[in-house]
């Protein structure tokens, strides 16, 4: 399997964070940082990746990122920022520490196929548009075939 | 007649059911054929099942390109970061054979094989390869003169563009010529290609008190450029911009009363639809002030 930690490693490879300039394109670009000034920063975090990654895999800041991507497609070195947050939450993920509300969203996908809950008569609403049938959730054998893919353990991990 | 395979995507159909009744009737007058199928899992939005596990997420959002080379047609996506996660995932593993082994082992376990020829397509990008302002206009049978539209372009709809390939990253034009094709005016102002966090932000308080803030940043804009609508190509943008419409008022007493279509309604509008037919009358923001504009309902 390929090693997440060996992606990672390979975007932040061989100097390639050395290469940033400190000129703030991703922070200037970032809808969260200016929706939360002072409390979120793209630039800030990218360093701390490399510098400071026990206390940051514990921390909130590292699931804020909305993947725009608009840091990633303006970093004049072409580091790619919204991928190394990415991946960088899957080691938090694998020590377990998964935020509550994203576990909870990731629990109602794997029960249902969904991101979103459907009530039981939701397809008499639809049907009231004139809209075609899409049952409560996806087809039972698609279910099953979604929970394999994503694993035993996973699915335990999202029940801790 | 051309067919594409539909990808319904969790908020298309569960909330933004006037969306999916104008692109189905849309759909309908220009002889587009629809494939369904109830067993397309959710996209697996990269910034939640993705960050938990990396390949495995990876997969399960393959899963669907593999169902769509089973059907040998082009996904047709409503929901722009449906796009935008189906198109990432395509380009990662059309990119790194070590990724693509992976996800087609854990494939294989339920026996599906991705193949690289699936084609990603959402309903902006095929009205404009498949017809194009050009091909919008002739068809135009009551052109939208008079209105001043906002176009709203989301994120994933063009970026990154190694992803979706669709639109320039800096100035994305398209969906300005497509709205002009329509006959309607089409507002420039700052916040247009601004990001309203809607599709990626999961923390409760908050990305709401994020979101919010990003709401009333992109609808002043839009106010203060004296627009008549915002025409938005996703659905989670049109959510976001409508539920902060209502929130706006409830929190500040801000009155903003601007209606948020879909570019297809915009087009349903132009190609002499009526509003029942494009469900803008179970939007939660009135559009009659747009149909007024227009003289029409």
């Amino acid at each position: 399997m390929v090693d997440t930690r060996d992606l990672l490693a390979r975007l932040l490879d061989e100097k390639k964070l050395s290469y940033c300039q400190d000129c703030g394109s991703c922070t200037g670009s970032c809808p969260m940082a200016k929706a939360l000034p002072g409390r979120y920063n793209p630039r800030r975090l990218l360093q701390r990746v490399s510098n400071d990654l026990p206390e940051l895999l514990r921390s909130e800041e590292l699931w804020l990122c909305a993947w725009c991507y608009r840091c990633t497609e303006r970093c004049p070195q072409g580091i790619q920022p919204t991928e190394i947050f990415l991946l960088t939450r899957n080691l938090a993920s694998s020590e377990g520490m998964i935020p509550r509300n994203p576990k909870t969203i990731m629990r109602q996908i794997m029960k249902s196929g969904r991101s979103v809950n459907v009530p039981e008569d939701f397809d008499e609403w639809r049907e009231g548009y004139g809209l075609p049938p899409i049952g409560a959730t996806i087809s039972p054998k698609a279910i099953e075939e979604q929970r394999k893919i994503f694993g035993e353990e996973l699915l335990r991990r999202l029940e801790a | 007649m051309s067919e594409y395979l539909l990808y319904p995507g969790c908020v298309a159909s569960v909330r933004e059911l006037g969306y999916e009744m104008s692109m189905r009737a849309v759909f309908k007058r220009l002889d587009i054929g629809l494939r369904q199928r109830d067993d397309f899992n959710c996209c697996m939005p990269a910034c939640l099942v993705h960050s938990v596990d990396y390949t495995r997420g990876l997969a399960l959002t393959s899963r669907n390109l593999a169902i769509a080379e089973e059907e040998d047609l082009p996904l047709m996506t409503l929901c722009s970061s449906c796009f935008g996660n189906l198109s990432r995932a395509k380009y990662l593993l059309d990119s790194n054979d070590d990724l693509r082994r992976d996800v087609n082992r854990l494939l294989g376990e339920v026996g599906r094989e991705y193949r690289g020829k699936a084609r990603v397509e959402h309903v902006v990008t095929t009205l404009y390869k498949d017809y194009g302002p050009k091909g919008v206009k002739e068809m135009s049978a009551k052109p939208l003169k008079g209105l001043r539209a906002a176009p709203f372009y989301g994120c994933h709809l063009f970026l990154p563009q190694r992803y979706s390939g669709f639109d320039d990253a800096d100035f994305p034009q398209k969906l300005d010529r497509l709205i002009e094709a329509t006959g309607a005016e089409s507002v420039d102002y700052h916040e247009k290609t601004s990001c309203c966090i809607g599709c990626g932000s999961f923390f409760g308080e908050v990305s709401e008190e994020a979101g919010l803030k990003l709401a009333e940043n992109i609808l002043d804009d839009v106010k203060a450029s004296g627009a008549d609508a915002v025409v938005a190509t996703c659905p989670f943008c049109m959510m976001q911009l409508e539920v902060g419409q209502i929130k706006l008022r409830e929190a500040k007493g801000k009155e903003y009363g601007i209606p948020v279509i879909h570019y297809v309604d915009a087009f349903g509008l132009s190609l002499g639809a009526d509003s029942a037919e494009l469900g803008l009358d179970v939007r939660r923001i009135s559009v009659s002030p747009l149909l007024e504009k227009l003289g029409r309902n």
